[in-house]
């Protein structure tokens, strides 16, 4: 009897293990290793609106606007407008019914948490989380008061994070589509006459002949090389599509008469600006962080490139 | 290629070919190869403008050897096919750092998206990642946080699915009028591709989600370290945590060696390079779900957390890169496809909207995933206004760009899903118009 019942209970045991190596019931892989409370810290570099995730720390508008010039001006703009294709990132206020709306920082953002969390895990550009948390709360200090939200003596800390609303807050709702309800018509849905056919804008298409950079490359010289990625950051928003009576890169006729007056005049066309009766070409493109070198570099790009 | 017409001389393609075969024997082979060039080359001359490589004459890659096995141990598609490539519109964005290629769909067949020509959309670039050295940690309302290597990944069992990937802004430079004139350019924000991983559900089991969790912020490992927050019913639905694109691992350019993939959701929430999934009671508003991904209304409020890509369809044949050239017969052919199921129904229209005929959907019509439909047609040469209208499992029926504009104005950025009209030339162009 004893050890009958011995071995039932050793049978038993032998199902049980059985079972528990070949089953796959939830959550039971027994897959991982548990996160230690370290690496989680390490990790775990998100912000909420309700300020959960914030470091202690502080920042003052004033060392914000040091560090702003320094780090973000290049392409936000010295004001915040924005360079180029950069996001601007303040101005807009009251324009997000307007035909062209700006949706910054002050005029669009719902949360200040959003700003402190995205430039403390993908900014500056070129070298994210490099900065420290007092140098980001500084920054969203500077960035709040570039949109008149905050006053030039302000010190934002953990603390006071909470009491900022942001002016646009309300003004978002979930998603409510969807929001039209065509129907599957088959026979005179319209009337033929009453079509209007609006053409295509000519000339942004890009073209999709030229397969690769590798030939074009090789036909550059060494300074039109260098000037080819400053022209993409710089020079492009109105040497591409030629506004302001910006010459087109691949406009030979338009480049061959400014060259008529020599490289030397071109360049120091484009490094002080120039007025002429096409058009007009402020100073480095309006980039003024460009050294007169990247510039001459760019010039020689937009000349022989095709 | 600008000499894909023309094929090269053949003088030229034996040098190509000797300089492939090993140098040993390389003196023996030009030397029969200038002795057969020469005949070629009198060959062509008696044959007048004819190309030595056209019947009656023998093609030279028929009296000749190709190249050899593993001599492209990872294969690349002929080199006349090097204009089917990802292509970006440099205006668009800033940086190519932080910017958005589209996918040649004019050039695409059935429904599946090579690879190396599935769209690009960065915020920091592409990054180089070790997958020894990644990590996917999952932690926050959980009762068990947990750590995985990519091994441990790969030992849960794993999903394949085709499903769609769309950027969101798909079509997006068009809301105040046509801008492009090529459907690369229109439409390529678009891949679709079989995926392979284990089903975030299993792993939310594994780290024991509890009660409060509602929501889910993934986080990527690249310099943006992009975050979106996923709503928990998403995650026990379809999510998958995918390390596997048409049988292969990831590429670099779509998140190697992990990333979240939420099937017919905008392509934002499937966040590449995954390295860190928080359980959460809200959600955390982070830069690209308040400033970016959010649609503008004509009354200046915005819509957020729009995840679902609408139903939506466009001709790929023809179209302004693939324009007829004679009369006769022709098949319009396209692609349509859902983010909440399947393609139920497509029509075309020929005559801008004014009468609809059904086209056949063929091949695999899958859930939240391109769609091919195909309507033979015969062009007698005279103009017309080319549509598609997509239908999906719900009803839903694609909308037309004026009852979208109505409801959405022109700056919504994303989620532009409406009915695209292709101009047909007499002269068998295309151009891209809209209707008012």
């Amino acid at each position: 009897m004893c050890s009958l019942s011995k071995l039932f209970i050793a049978v038993a045991v032998v199902i049980i293990a059985i079972i528990s190596t070949t089953s796959f019931a939830a959550g039971s892989f027994g897959i991982g290793k548990k996160a230690t409370l370290e690496e989680i810290a390490g990790w775990d570099i998100d912000v909420r609106p309700d300020g959960k995730g914030l470091p202690k720390g502080q920042g003052s508008v004033t060392l914000g606007e040091g560090l702003y010039e320094e780090k973000c001006a290049s392409c936000h703009g010295i004001f915040g407008e924005g360079e180029g294709r950069w996001p601007p990132l303040a101005g807009g206020e009251g324009s997000l019914t307007e035909d062209r709306p700006e949706k910054t920082v002050g005029s669009y953002w719902p949360y200040a948490s959003t700003l402190w969390d995205y430039i403390n895990r993908a900014m500056p550009f070129a070298a994210p989380k490099t900065l420290n948390p007092d140098e980001v709360y500084a920054l969203t200090a500077y960035v709040l008061f570039l949109n008149d939200l905050v006053e030039d003596d302000f010190i934002l800390t953990v603390n006071n994070f909470a009491a900022i609303k942001m002016p646009n807050e309300d003004n978002f709702y979930i998603d409510n589509r969807p929001d039209t309800k065509n129907i599957r018509c088959m026979e005179s849905c319209k009337d033929p006459d009453k079509i209007i056919v609006v053409q295509s804008l000519r000339g942004i298409t890009p073209d999709q002949k030229r397969s690769s950079g590798e030939e074009k490359k090789s036909s550059l010289s060494k300074s039109a090389s260098a000037g080819q990625a400053i022209y993409s950051t710089s020079c492009l928003i109105c040497h591409g599509s030629g506004v302001a009576g910006a010459p087109t890169l691949n406009d030979k006729e338009a480049w061959t008469k400014r060259l008529e007056q020599g490289m030397d005049t071109l360049v120091k066309h484009a490094i002080d600006g120039f007025l002429g009766d096409k058009g007009i070409m402020p100073a480095k493109g309006g980039n003024l962080s460009l050294t007169d070198e990247q510039i001459e570099n760019a010039v020689h790009y937009m000349i022989e490139a095709e | 290629m600008a000499n894909s017409k023309k094929p090269e001389s053949s003088k030229a393609y034996l040098a190509e070919l000797a300089s492939q075969v090993p140098s040993s024997s390389r003196r023996d082979f030009l030397k029969k190869g200038v002795k057969f060039s020469t005949g070629l080359v009198a060959a062509s001359v008696t044959g007048g403008a004819i190309s030595d490589n056209l019947p009656p004459n023998t093609p030279i890659w028929s009296k000749t050897l190709g190249t050899g096995v593993v001599s492209a141990p990872y294969g690349a598609p002929s080199k006349f096919e090097k204009n089917v490539i990802r292509r970006t519109v440099p205006w668009l964005t800033a940086d190519k750092i932080s910017s958005i290629s589209m996918s040649p769909i004019h050039e695409l067949k059935g429904i599946i998206t090579p690879n190396g020509l599935v769209f690009e959309r960065y915020h920091a670039g592409a990054p180089t990642i070790n997958p020894e050295e990644h990590r996917l940690i999952i932690h926050g309302l959980v009762d068990n946080p947990l750590i995985f290597t990519m091994d441990d990944l790969m030992r849960f069992p794993s999903e394949s699915v085709i499903n769609f990937l769309e950027c969101p802004a798909n079509g997006g430079m068009e809301w105040r009028g046509p801008q492009m004139e090529a459907l690369q350019f229109t439409h390529g924000m678009i891949s679709c591709c079989e995926w392979t991983g284990v089903r975030l559900s299993t792993l939310l089991e594994e780290v024991g989600v509890q009660n409060t969790g509602k929501w889910i912020l993934a986080e990527g490992a690249d310099g943006a370290s992009m975050s979106r927050s996923i709503p928990m019913g998403k995650a026990l639905d379809d999510a998958l945590i995918v390390y596997a694109q048409n049988g292969e691992k990831l590429r670099p350019e779509q998140g190697y060696p992990v990333r979240l993939f939420n099937p017919g959701w905008e392509g934002n929430t499937s966040v590449k390079w995954l390295r860190r999934l928080e359980i959460g009671d809200k959600p955390w508003h982070h830069r690209e779900e308040t400033s970016k991904y959010t649609d503008l209304m004509p009354d200046g409020r915005a819509r957020r957390f729009s995840y679902e890509q609408e139903a939506n369809s466009v001709i790929t044949s023809p179209c302004p890169e693939n324009p007829w050239s004679t009369k006769g017969s022709y098949e319009i052919e396209g692609l349509a496809w859902s983010g909440r199921g399947k393609i139920k129904q497509v029509d075309i229209s020929i005559n801008g909207g004014v009468s609809w005929q059904p086209a056949r959907l063929k091949g695999l019509v899958l859930s939240k995933a391109l769609t091919r439909f195909s309507l033979p047609f015969k062009w007698d040469g005279a103009p017309g206004l080319l549509q598609s209208r997509a239908i999906d499992e719900t009803g839903y029926v694609q909308p037309t760009l004026t009852q979208l504009r109505n409801v959405r104005g022109t700056n919504s950025i994303y989620h532009k899903n409406s009915i695209h009209t292709w101009q047909l030339q007499s002269n068998g162009s295309i151009k891209n118009v809209q209707l008012k």
